[in-house]
């Protein structure tokens, strides 16, 4: 009796809790953004390891995470930067605005990443003061030490660069201090202690992207001492990390172009343009194909060259320095004094005094010329071309001593610097009674 | 030779050469960019292949003139292992206004190959592999649909989110797509309904459908992800996203998953006492709240975590627990067998030794909130992104509660019509029906073989999920 009664109810209750839960199941699976969000993080084994797949996901699950907004603008930056390819750039604006925009105050993460964007876009002046104010949030973020330290340099402020530098190696000794600091050194002439801390980057260095990068700043200061083969060496050891690296190819080509090598080097210069056509590649591969006499083929990438800069300034860019690289190389020495010294007024660097006291000599106002081509070097930076400049500065001033002496270290620090002026340099340093 | 600018930095990486800077594009994708849509129709007999190039302004200015005599030789593709050979059909090259009144220009083509008729029932692979302009940045999509075949397990889209390099996505959650190679089988019949967008997902599973109450579910969770991201939290918004959390777990347990079934059979014989609902109650909460939290954590704190993954090896402990429940009900009811009870009792009577035991309350109850429900991992995950870590965890505590609430109504609602059924069934005289209920298994072993098999499904379900 009892036994039935038991089994009928369980039959009751398994029919019952039958229709319950198909009435579930018809109405489906639980559905929804976060469940297709997690689907498709487990869709694949790149999908996790992808830093910019991370914070997207993320950012689908919780639009409203500010923080993954500014570190997925840092990735869309990284990414731009090792494949380099800008199309990254505005989404990593967008990014960093959205992050701006849910948090607008006390928002450390953000200011970093707007920092970097305007380091990439070579405002220089912004991203110093996003990360002053990043830093008044939040003393003990290592990032925005970075990133001032990136535009300090760049602004020509050595003394508030190397604090930075300094501050970064403090709170986080790592691939991005250690290159940084390597920098800093260098631009103090200390090229054998840059070195050594691009070497101890290298050893921190995992991904072949960050390998490369290491690989390639080892072969330009290897460039910087003279020792070409030492700098083909670097080039290769960083392509084999990654084949695509474009400044690796850049190295190259330029040793090749050193080397005497020029039909090697037009070649290489022809790749590298094809992938990463910037006014500064496009210049030198014009100066390479002068140098080796075709002088059509220079023409023709001087012109490209000007309109990569005609875009560059369509955008809305500013950059002086390129702009009067662009027309020296065009026989435009009063354009070049004009946009060199616009650049001069926004930032100190070495680089923009060197350019401005070689338009200025071009220009024909060599007392001017010669304060600037001091300037340049004055901060113990050991550029060949410095060097040549003041040489060159200093001779057409009658300064017959001063200028064998720089000719003598332009071709003593690098005798290939250029293929278009160091046998200039020669020739000349031969005129003054020196040889080399 | 000057060094190029050392800038920029990354969150574990480095200082940077700087790309020269670009403020804004003429061209979405950058002034260098060269972008690439391929767009495959796949027929029994042939395959058709739309490529459109669009070159931003550089490239344009570097090389004037493209044709697609080079954009097919590029294009290596294979059906059933025989390499395709491309005729072009049709070629168009356009030149459009661009920045600093410099033009960029867009090349179409139609290339066409012919393939050995399908036969009926044949599985044919088809490989692609796009080494046209490979070195240059910029977008690179596939399609692919078929036409008079079905696509088996196609990883591309059937249509064109850029609409074929006409209108690039502009949303930051979107990366530059970058797909040069495809591989699909596809087999005759069918073709694919190209308006009907993207029709699988990634592993051909379709996505989830949400029925009418998905959509409810859905848009409650936005509302109280809203609520918990508020600007300002005032008592009434703290409260109201306390009840909606609440209202959301009751609705979430609803679904099917989470071992009602278990839940349900395992209450109903064990009889159903209010002690055992209060415990049953505290062991969701506590298992639901303590696993969103620790899933949480480790979303917060690692960031190569593949979600999905851990929910369904949680699946499949919950899977399991509910299996060893439904044995340990199963090894009780047969030890306790022998003395079955025969009282003249019209009600039903359950004496102490009844299946499960504490330990199976716990288990089942476990099992019920071990698998953390990915809106309140939202919602956790939105409160401490915003700073608001307690809220959070008060919110899931709520959650987990609502869920709870509805487990355990729904088992002792089970309790009720499983008395109900009983007191009728006393008076049930039929004699054929008694006949064919006497010969089937004892109600005992029934409700643990019920739990077993739920519990089963559960861990098969979560199984399928992994791979």
């Amino acid at each position: 009796m009892r036994r039935h009664r038991m089994v009928r109810a369980t039959i009751v209750i398994v029919v019952v809790a039958a229709a319950i839960l198909s009435i579930g199941a018809a109405f489906g699976r639980q559905s929804g953004p976060p469940r297709q969000v997690a689907e498709r993080a487990a869709s694949g084994p790149a999908a996790s390891a992808d830093p910019i797949v991370r914070a997207q996901e993320r950012l689908r699950l919780v639009p409203r995470d500010w923080r993954t907004w500014a570190g997925l603008a840092v990735a869309y930056l990284e990414r731009g930067r090792t494949t380099a390819d800008p199309g990254y750039y505005p989404k990593a604006h967008e990014a960093v605005r959205r992050s701006l925009a849910l948090r607008p105050d006390g928002n450390a993460d953000a200011l970093v990443a707007r920092g970097a964007l305007a380091n990439a876009r070579h405002d220089f002046a912004a991203a110093r003061r996003d990360a002053l104010a990043a830093i008044r949030l939040n003393a003990y973020g290592a990032d925005a030490y970075a990133v001032l330290a990136d535009a300090e340099t760049q602004l020509g402020r050595p003394t508030e660069a190397t604090a930075a530098v300094q501050r970064l190696l403090d709170l986080r000794p790592g691939l991005s201090a250690y290159a940084r600091g390597s920098y800093d050194l260098e631009q103090r002439g200390a090229l054998a202690a840059a070195t050594g801390l691009m070497r101890r980057a290298l050893d921190a260095a995992m991904s072949p992207a960050d390998i490369a990068f290491c690989r390639g700043q080892l072969g330009d200061l290897e460039w910087l001492a003279g020792d070409l083969s030492g700098a083909a060496e670097q080039y290769a050891a960083g392509l084999g990390a990654d084949p695509r690296a474009v400044s690796l190819l850049r190295g190259r080509a330029r040793v090749a172009a050193a080397s005497g090598l020029l039909d090697a080097a037009i070649a290489n210069y022809a790749d590298v343009t094809r992938r990463s056509p910037t006014v500064g590649y496009l210049l030198e591969y014009a100066r390479v194909l002068r140098a080796a006499g075709r002088t059509g083929g220079a023409a023709g990438q001087l012109a490209l060259a000007n309109d990569a800069q005609r875009l560059f300034v369509a955008n809305g860019g500013v950059d002086g320095l390129t702009a009067a690289e662009l027309a020296i190389e065009a026989g435009r020495p009063s354009d070049a004094v004009t946009a060199a010294r616009a650049e001069w007024a926004r930032r100190r660097h070495a680089d923009v005094a060197d350019t401005l006291g070689w338009a200025l000599h071009l220009a024909g106002r060599d007392a001017e010329a010669l304060r600037y081509a001091r300037l340049a070097g004055a901060r113990g930076a050991l550029s060949a071309t410095y060097a040549y400049h003041l040489g060159m500065i200093e001779l057409s001033l009658g300064q017959r001593r001063a200028a064998r002496a720089n000719l003598d270290r332009a071709l003593g620090r690098n005798p290939a610097f250029s293929p278009i002026d160091a046998p200039i340099a020669r020739k000349a340093l031969a005129g003054l009674g020196g040889a080399r | 030779m000057r060094r190029r600018l050392l800038v920029v930095l990354g969150v574990a990486v480095l200082g940077v050469l700087a790309a020269p800077a670009h403020p804004a594009h003429a061209h979405p994708l950058g002034n260098f960019s060269i972008n690439q849509y391929h767009g495959f129709t796949i027929r029994p007999d042939a395959v058709t292949a739309t490529v459109v190039v669009d070159r931003a302004e550089i490239p344009t200015r570097q090389r004037r003139t493209i044709g697609c005599v080079e954009v097919a030789a590029a294009l290596d593709a294979t059906v059933d292992r025989v390499r395709l050979r491309w005729t072009i059909e049709a070629e168009d090259l356009t030149f459009h206004p661009g920045a600093a009144e410099l033009p960029i220009s867009r090349l179409s083509c139609t290339l066409r190959a012919v393939t050995r008729p399908l036969g009926t029932g044949a599985v044919r692979p088809f490989v692609v592999a796009n080494g046209y302009a490979a070195g240059q940045v910029g977008w690179h999509e596939m399609t692919a649909v078929g036409d008079g075949v079905r696509l088996v397990d196609s990883p591309l889209p059937t249509r064109s989110v850029s609409d074929e390099l006409r209108a690039y996505p502009a949303d930051p959650l979107a990366s530059p797509l970058d797909v040069r190679d495809a591989s699909l089988r596809f087999t005759i019949g069918g073709s694919t309904d190209a308006a009907a967008g993207r029709a699988v997902g990634t592993n051909g599973r379709a996505a989830p459908a949400g029925g009418a109450i998905g959509r409810l579910v859905t848009s409650a969770d936005r509302r109280l992800a809203d609520l918990a991201g508020a600007g300002r939290l005032t008592p009434t918004v703290g409260l109201l996203a306390v009840l909606l959390a609440f209202a959301l777990g009751a609705g979430h347990a609803a679904l099917p998953g989470h071992g009602k079934t278990a839940l349900a059979a395992y209450a109903a014989a064990r009889g159903g006492r209010r002690r055992e609902a209060v415990a049953l109650l505290a062991t969701v909460t506590v298992t639901h709240t303590g696993g969103v939290l620790a899933v949480g954590a480790l979303f917060s704190t690692t960031a190569a975590f593949a979600g999905e993954r851990l929910l369904a090896w949680l699946g499949i402990v919950s899977g399991a627990v509910v299996v060893a429940v439904g044995a340990g009900m199963l090894a009780a009811v047969r030890r306790g067998r022998p003395h079955t009870h025969r009282h003249g009792h019209s009600h039903v009577h359950v004496h102490d030794h009844r299946p499960g035991g504490r330990l199976g309350l716990f288990g089942i109850g476990m099992a019920g909130g071990l698998v953390p429900s990915p809106s309140a991992l939202v919602v956790l995950l939105g409160a401490v992104g915003l700073g608001r870590t307690a809220f959070g965890v008060l919110l899931v505590v709520a959650y987990g509660v609502g869920m709870a609430a509805t487990l355990t109504a729904a088992g002792f609602a089970l309790v009720g019509i499983q008395r109900w059924a009983a007191r009728r069934a006393a008076h049930w005289r039929a004699d054929g029906v008694r006949r064919v209920l006497r010969r089937l298994p004892s109600a005992g072993t029934a409700t643990a073989s019920l739990v077993m098999v739920v519990g089963a499904g559960l861990a098969l379900r979560a199984v399928a999920a992994l791979s």
